[in-house]
C-alpha cells in the first residue's frame, strides 16, 4: 500500500525519539499509535502471557508496590539472578480492577486518582493502542513524582477473551469494565464478541462475590445481548437503576472513556448495565 | 485396502454367567464388531452379505438390516462406551454427528438415534450414571445430551412449533444506527445488513431440533473432556489447545469454575483421570503432566519426550530420525490410557510413533517399558481377562509407514490390532492367545478386502486419511504476525 512506509518510518522515528531524547514527561502523541478498531480473538497472535497468576511479573507494571527482597541474598554473583526475579515479581497487593479492551485508557486514567490505593490494569489485544496507553502511564508517572501519582495503573497486551484465567487467580478483582466492545455486528461473528453466557464463567471466576461488572455500548443490540447474557449466567445478578447511577464509576465509564467522548459529541446513545457477582451455591 | 482403526474400544456382556468380550472398532465410516467367540458383524451392515450369505461361520441372526446405513458418508472420529456397556456412542467427523448405538446380545450395533450438531464434535465423555452424553467441540462449547432421547425431544421436532417460529419472526431491525460510532468497516457492515434486509428475510438456519444445553465454553479449541465424581462431587475437566485444563463442576452447576491446573506450555491434547484424585495430562509438552487435580496442584512429570527418543535410537530403522538436537524433537501426545487392572499404571501414545510407553505413576518418572509395534500407536482399549491381568488391544496403523504420519507403505501390514498381556509386577508381553480369538478383526487382508473396496470410495484422498488419523501435531500453534 502507497503511504505505508512513510507512516511506519514516521512512527519508528518518533518512537525512537521519545526514548532518546529522554522525553519522560512527554505525553504520548495518539496519532502515531493508530491501530484499526477490530482484532480477531480467536487468532493465535504472538501474545506475551504467564503460564499461570503466579508466574505474572506484576512489579515491573506496578514498581511503587514492589516488595523487596532482604538484600542480603543478592550479595554473590550466583544467587543475582534468581534473587532479581523474585524480588521483581511480588508487589504489595493485588491487582483489583480490570478494564478489559481499555483502548486508548481514557477510563483508567480518570479511575487511577479517584481510587489511588487500588491497583487497576488496562487489557488491550492491540498492541500499538497498548503501547500508547504504557507511554502515556510511564508519562504521567514522571509528571506526578512528587505525589506518587498514576503508580496504581498499567497496561498489558493480552488476549482476555483466552487467557483472562492466566493473570487473575479466583476471586481476585472487585470490578470489571467492559467499555464500548467490538459489536461484532454479523451473527456468525457473534462468539466474538466480549460477552457471551460461557465467558461469563471465567468472569464470574476471576471476580470475588460481591464484585462488579460494568457495560456500557452505544450499540443498543449489543447491549441487550450482554445484559441477556450475563442475567442469563446464574453467577450474576443485574444492578439496580438507582443503585447504578450511585456508582461513581458508571459517571466516570459515561464520561472518560474516549469512546464515550465520541458517542458524546456525535449525539449517540449510552446504554448501561452493571452487574453483581453473587456467591456460589453449595454443591448439590 | 484395509483402512486402519481409528478408535477401539471393549465391551465385556455376560451371557448365561458366562463373560464374553467383543472389539468394537471404528473404520472409515464403518464399525466392526467380533466378539470373542467369533461373531462378527459390521455397521452399516455390508449390503452384499444382506442379499446372499456368503460367510458360512457368521450367526445367522447378523444379516438383519436395523437401520438405514445407506447415508453414512462420515468417517468415525471418536468412539465411547457407556459404563454399564449397554450402549456405544459414536462420533462421525464430517457430519458432526453424535450418533447412539445399542449393544444387543448378539453384538449387532442398533442405531437409536443421530444427533446432529452444528460444530463439530471433538471428545465425549459420559456421566457415571449414562444418562448424558458430554460434547465438546472444536468451538470451545460443551453441550449435554440425554443418551437417549426422551418424549419432551418429539415435541420440540414437532413442525407446529416450527412454524410458529417462522411466523414469529421479526422484521429485520439493523442493530447499528448512524449514530453508534464507529470504523468505516462497520459502516460497510450495516450498508449491507440493510441491502440484505431490503431483500427479505433470510432463510433460518436449521439448528438442532433435539435437545442439547450449552454447559460451559472456552474460546479456544476444545481437545478433550473427562467427567469426575468424587466425594458425591461431580465435575468436569476440559481441555484446550491454548494449554488450559479447566475444572467445572459438574450439571447442573457446570457454569461455576473451580479452578484451572496451568503447567502445559504448549496444547493439550489428552486428559486422563486415574483413580478418583489422580489425573495425567499430555499434549504438546515433552512431559506429561500429573496432577493432583482436584487442588489444581502438579505433582509430577513423567518424561515421555524423553522415553520416545530413547525408543527411535533403539530401532535400527527409525535411529535417522532422531534430530542432531534432541530437544528440537517434539511429540503430540495422541492417547493416555489407565490400565484398568493397576491402580496406577498407564499407557501413552504419540502421534506416528509404533510404540507405546508405560509408566507408574508416583513411582518413577521415567518410562517403565516401551512396547514395540509393527506401526503407528492409533487407539488402545482393555479385556480385563482375570482380576489380576489384562490385554492391551492396540489399533496400528496399517496403511502408513512406521514413524510417518503421511508415507504409505509398500505393503500393508498384515494386522490392524495387536494384544498385549499385563502380568502383575511385571512386563507388557504379547498376548497371541487373545490374537488368535479376535484374529478376524485384526487381519487387514482376506475378509477385510471386501469391506475396504467400500470404504476407498468414499474417503478418498491420502489426505483425507492423514487428517482422520492424524490431527493432533496440527493443534501446535505456528508463530505467526497478525497483530
Amino acid at each position: 500500500m502507497p503511504g505505508e512506509p512513510a507512516k511506519r518510518q514516521k512512527r519508528e522515528a518518533y518512537k525512537s525519539s521519545v526514548e532518546s531524547e529522554e522525553q519522560q514527561a512527554a505525553l504520548p502523541k495518539k496519532k502515531f499509535y493508530r491501530q484499526r478498531a477490530h482484532a480477531n480473538p480467536f487468532s493465535d497472535h504472538c501474545l506475551a502471557y504467564p503460564k499461570s497468576p503466579k508466574d505474572m511479573d506484576w512489579a515491573s507494571h506496578y514498581p511503587a508496590y514492589a516488595v523487596q527482597h532482604d538484600s542480603a541474598v543478592r550479595t554473590e554473583d550466583e544467587s543475582h539472578d534468581a534473587a532479581q526475579v523474585s524480588s521483581r515479581r511480588a508487589i504489595s497487593k493485588p491487582v483489583e480492577i480490570a478494564d478489559i479492551g481499555c483502548g486508548y485508557g481514557g477510563l483508567l486514567f480518570a479511575l487511577a486518582p479517584r481510587f489511588p490505593d487500588t491497583l487497576m490494569l488496562g487489557m488491550e489485544i492491540r498492541i500499538s493502542v497498548t503501547e500508547y496507553v504504557q507511554e502515556k502511564v510511564r508519562a504521567l508517572r514522571t509528571q506526578n513524582a512528587a505525589t506518587n501519582g498514576f503508580q496504581n495503573v498499567s497496561c498489558i497486551r493480552a488476549n482476555t477473551m483466552k487467557f483472562l484465567p492466566n493473570f487473575f487467580s479466583k476471586h481476585q478483582l472487585s470490578k470489571i469494565f467492559l467499555c464500548f466492545p467490538d459489536p461484532h455486528f454479523k451473527q456468525r461473528k457473534h462468539k466474538a464478541r466480549i460477552v457471551s453466557y460461557t465467558l461469563s464463567s471465567e468472569y464470574a471466576y476471576v471476580l470475588r462475590p460481591g464484585g462488579i461488572v460494568y457495560t456500557i455500548t452505544d450499540v443498543e443490540d449489543l447491549h441487550r445481548w450482554m445484559v441477556e447474557h450475563l442475567e442469563k449466567h446464574p453467577s450474576f445478578e443485574r444492578i439496580g437503576e438507582e443503585e447504578q447511577e450511585q456508582d461513581e464509576c458508571v459517571h466516570i465509564m459515561r464520561s472518560e472513556t474516549e469512546e464515550g467522548k465520541k458517542v458524546t459529541r456525535n449525539g449517540g446513545q449510552k446504554f448501561v448495565a452493571c452487574f453483581r457477582r453473587v456467591e456460589d451455591p453449595p454443591w448439590p | 485396502m484395509a483402512l486402519p482403526y481409528s478408535c477401539i474400544e471393549a465391551c465385556r456382556l455376560s451371557t448365561n454367567g458366562a463373560d464374553e468380550w467383543a472389539l468394537i472398532a471404528a473404520s472409515g465410516t464403518r464399525l466392526v464388531v467380533q466378539s470373542s467367540s467369533g461373531a462378527y458383524t459390521t455397521w452399516p451392515p455390508a449390503s452384499g452379505s444382506a442379499v446372499g450369505d456368503t460367510e458360512a461361520e457368521g450367526p445367522p441372526g447378523k444379516k438383519i438390516k436395523l437401520s438405514d446405513p445407506s447415508e453414512n458418508t462420515s468417517n468415525f472420529s471418536c468412539l465411547a462406551l457407556t459404563h454399564d456397556q449397554k450402549h456405544i456412542i459414536a462420533v462421525t467427523a464430517e457430519d458432526k454427528c453424535i450418533r447412539v448405538f445399542r449393544i444387543d446380545t448378539e453384538f449387532q450395533l442398533q442405531q437409536l438415534s443421530q444427533r446432529c450438531m452444528t460444530r463439530r464434535p471433538c471428545a465425549i465423555a459420559m456421566t457415571s450414571d449414562d444418562s448424558t452424553i458430554l460434547c465438546a467441540d472444536k468451538f470451545g462449547d460443551v453441550y449435554s445430551l440425554p443418551l437417549l432421547p426422551g418424549p419432551e425431544d418429539e415435541q420440540i421436532r414437532s413442525p407446529s412449533v416450527e412454524q410458529s417460529e417462522a411466523a414469529g419472526e421479526k422484521a429485520f431491525v439493523p442493530a447499528a444506527s448512524v449514530l453508534t460510532v464507529h470504523s468505516g468497516r462497520n459502516r460497510r457492515v450495516l450498508e449491507e445488513q440493510l441491502k440484505q434486509a431490503a431483500k427479505g428475510p433470510k432463510k433460518p438456519k436449521e439448528g438442532p431440533t433435539f435437545k442439547h444445553d450449552l454447559l460451559l465454553g472456552h474460546v479456544s479449541m476444545l481437545t478433550d473432556i473427562a467427567y469426575a465424581n468424587v466425594n458425591g462431587r461431580s465435575y468436569i475437566i476440559t481441555a484446550d489447545r491454548d494449554e488450559h485444563i479447566r475444572v467445572s463442576r459438574g450439571p447442573p452447576q457446570a457454569h461455576i469454575i473451580e479452578g484451572f491446573c496451568y503447567g502445559h506450555e504448549s496444547f493439550v491434547s489428552r486428559l486422563c483421570l486415574v483413580g478418583p484424585d489422580r489425573l495425567v495430562s499430555g499434549g504438546g509438552d515433552p512431559d506429561l503432566f500429573v496432577w493432583d487435580w482436584t487442588n489444581f496442584e502438579l505433582l509430577g512429570k513423567l518424561h515421555l519426550r524423553d522415553a520416545v527418543l530413547r525408543f527411535l535410537r533403539e530401532q535400527p530403522d527409525l535411529a535417522a530420525r532422531v534430530p542432531e538436537d534432541a530437544n528440537s524433537f517434539r511429540i503430540a501426545v495422541s492417547g493416555i490410557w489407565h490400565v484398568p487392572s493397576e491402580a496406577n499404571e498407564i499407557l501413552a501414545a504419540c502421534e506416528g510413533i509404533p510404540a507405546l510407553f508405560s509408566f507408574r505413576i508416583g513411582i518413577s518418572s521415567t518410562a517403565e517399558q516401551c512396547i514395540v509395534l509393527t506401526g503407528n500407536a492409533l487407539d488402545v482399549t482393555f479385556i480385563r481377562q482375570s482380576q489380576t491381568g489384562c490385554t492391551a488391544v492396540v489399533s496400528v496403523d496399517n496403511v502408513h509407514v512406521r514413524v510417518s504420519t503421511t508415507e504409505r507403505r509398500e505393503a500393508e501390514a498384515t494386522s490392524r490390532l495387536e494384544y498385549f498381556s499385563y502380568r502383575p509386577g511385571g512386563q507388557w508381553e504379547q498376548d497371541a492367545e487373545t490374537g488368535r480369538a479376535f484374529e478376524r478383526i485384526s487381519q487387514s487382508g482376506g475378509h477385510a478386502d471386501k469391506e475396504a473396496s467400500l470404504m476407498t470410495s468414499t474417503t478418498g484422498s491420502e489426505k483425507a486419511l492423514g487428517a482422520i488419523l492424524y490431527g493432533i501435531e496440527n493443534l501446535r500453534k505456528r508463530p505467526d504476525s497478525d497483530d
